[in-house]
């Protein structure tokens, strides 16, 4: 991983978007370096803000803006495409290729550094989320656990501007999700970008928000700390 | 056995897989990802071949090949190649009639890659071409070869193009199965006999190859989607 300097960084999103004929995402916000918890029942449209921050959704109307770089701006016309965007994004099927080996997967992202310099950097990211040991094994023949771990890996070894969390740690178990929550936390705090986490957990909402967002029918309904935002009982 | 016939089919065969391998992977491509308004009408025109009798596609290649026609006389002019009765006719003429078997399993294969895995590699700075290189076309491995299996074995087996387009000019154009015909009619069953079987022992070779990468294929990605 390429040191970063410390500043501030800032994920602002302002996302207009028709999924359906009675589905419209309309939603506005900013969030800080940190983990922002982005809260909702299925089909609230949390995967969908997501792939609009990425690109790989467009909006039809909006503006999204990372570390002062603006990614989509309907009224000018700017449409970063997502490998442009430097975003890194861990799907919830995780999106590992399936024909590549873990070390293969994890520096995929690096195409632009030398290939001793791409291996070193792989084998400590690994490292670093406690795969050490996968590096030549095959995906398919990963553990749900090894795979979630692989799968940050691969995100965070771009040295994004954003990291983008779709529900990753929903299949662990509780032993292993803290695990990888104090991993992340700890990388997190070294290279301080916004983290968006996508869940419908309130337990989780709880236990990582330093923010929440609750979105309900593609708005965002109410933005806060998690004891403003999250009525537990309503929620459960 | 008619030892210049097989020759010449192994040699025309080979040309139209390799120049439909370079056609097939960018149409199947555009096919897969682009333009879906209008992809019903292409991949109608590509499908055609599929059902048009042999004669009626043969009998419009013959007058498109004259040389009095448009592309009879470019062809004329710009390589010195007649295309009636010749065997850079034959060629032109078995690319378009076998352009269904390359092109639809490699379009399927490019379908079914799945889109996440394209995300993916986008977010992680992928450009269009690195993802084809590197995401799509190792996992449609399997479609490709299955394409490349079926043209060869369809050009191989074709007649009725074939004896429309090329005539039956021994060394020149006349393929396996057209010199099974000329045996057949010059009553030397024992010689058409060895040919047939040559070419039903090729045929079923070429659709085992295909049920099993078809087979392999499927394993690995029910394999990949369950882990």
């Amino acid at each position: 991983m390429v040191d970063r300097p410390q500043r501030v960084s800032l994920l602002k999103a302002e996302i207009r978007h028709r999924l359906s004929s009675s589905f419209v995402l309309d939603c506005k916000f900013e969030i800080h370096a940190g983990f922002s918890v982005l809260f909702g029942a299925s089909g609230a449209g949390k995967t969908s803000i997501l792939d609009c921050i990425a690109g790989i959704k467009r909006p039809e109307s909006g503006r999204i803006e990372v570390d002062e770089v603006v990614c989509f701006d309907s009224a000018k016309k700017i449409d970063l495409p997502p490998s442009a965007r430097r975003m890194a994004y861990v799907f919830q099927d995780l999106a590992l290729f399936p024909h590549l080996s873990v070390l293969e997967n994890v520096i995929y992202g690096l195409d632009h550094l030398r290939k001793e310099t791409r291996q070193e950097v792989g084998h400590a990211v690994l490292a670093r989320f406690g795969s050490g040991h996968l590096v030549q094994r095959s995906t398919r023949d990963l553990s749900g656990g090894e795979r979630q771990r692989v799968a940050l890996a691969r995100s965070l070894v771009t040295n994004p501007r954003a990291l983008l969390l779709d529900e990753p740690l929903a299949a662990l178990d509780r032993a292993t999700r803290l695990k990888m929550i104090d991993a992340l936390q700890s990388w997190n705090e070294e290279h301080a970008i916004p983290i968006l986490y996508v869940t419908h957990s309130v337990r989780e909402a709880l236990a990582l928000g330093q923010r929440v967002l609750v979105v309900e029918a593609g708005q965002v309904i109410a933005q806060g700390t998690p004891a403003e935002v999250l009525d537990r009982e309503s929620w459960e | 056995m008619n030892w210049q016939a097989i020759l010449l089919t192994v040699r025309l065969a080979t040309t139209v897989c390799a120049l439909l391998l370079v056609i097939a992977l960018p149409l199947a491509y555009w096919i897969s990802f682009f333009n879906r308004r209008w992809r019903f009408l292409v991949e109608a025109v590509i499908a055609l071949p599929l059902v048009l009798p042999p004669t009626v596609l043969g009998y419009y290649m013959l007058v498109a090949f004259s040389p009095h026609s448009f592309l009879g006389r470019l062809a004329d002019s710009l390589f010195s190649v007649r295309l009636a009765f010749s065997f850079p006719g034959l060629v032109l003429a078995s690319v378009i009639y076998s352009l269904p078997f390359a092109v639809q399993p490699v379009a399927n294969a490019f379908s079914a890659v799945d889109s996440r895995l394209l995300h993916a590699a986008a977010v992680l700075g992928a450009s269009r071409w690195r993802c084809f290189r590197t995401i799509i076309l190792p996992l449609s491995k399997a479609g490709i070869l299955t394409g490349a299996v079926l043209t060869f074995a369809h050009t191989v087996g074709e007649f009725g193009v074939v004896l429309m387009v090329g005539g039956n000019i021994q060394g020149a154009t006349q393929t396996i199965s057209i010199a099974i015909y000329d045996d057949v009619q010059a009553l030397n069953y024992a010689s058409a006999a060895r040919t047939s079987a040559l070419l039903l022992l090729f045929s079923f070779v070429a659709l085992a190859v295909v049920y099993a990468l078809n087979r392999r294929s499927s394993i690995l990605w029910s394999t990949a989607r369950s882990a």
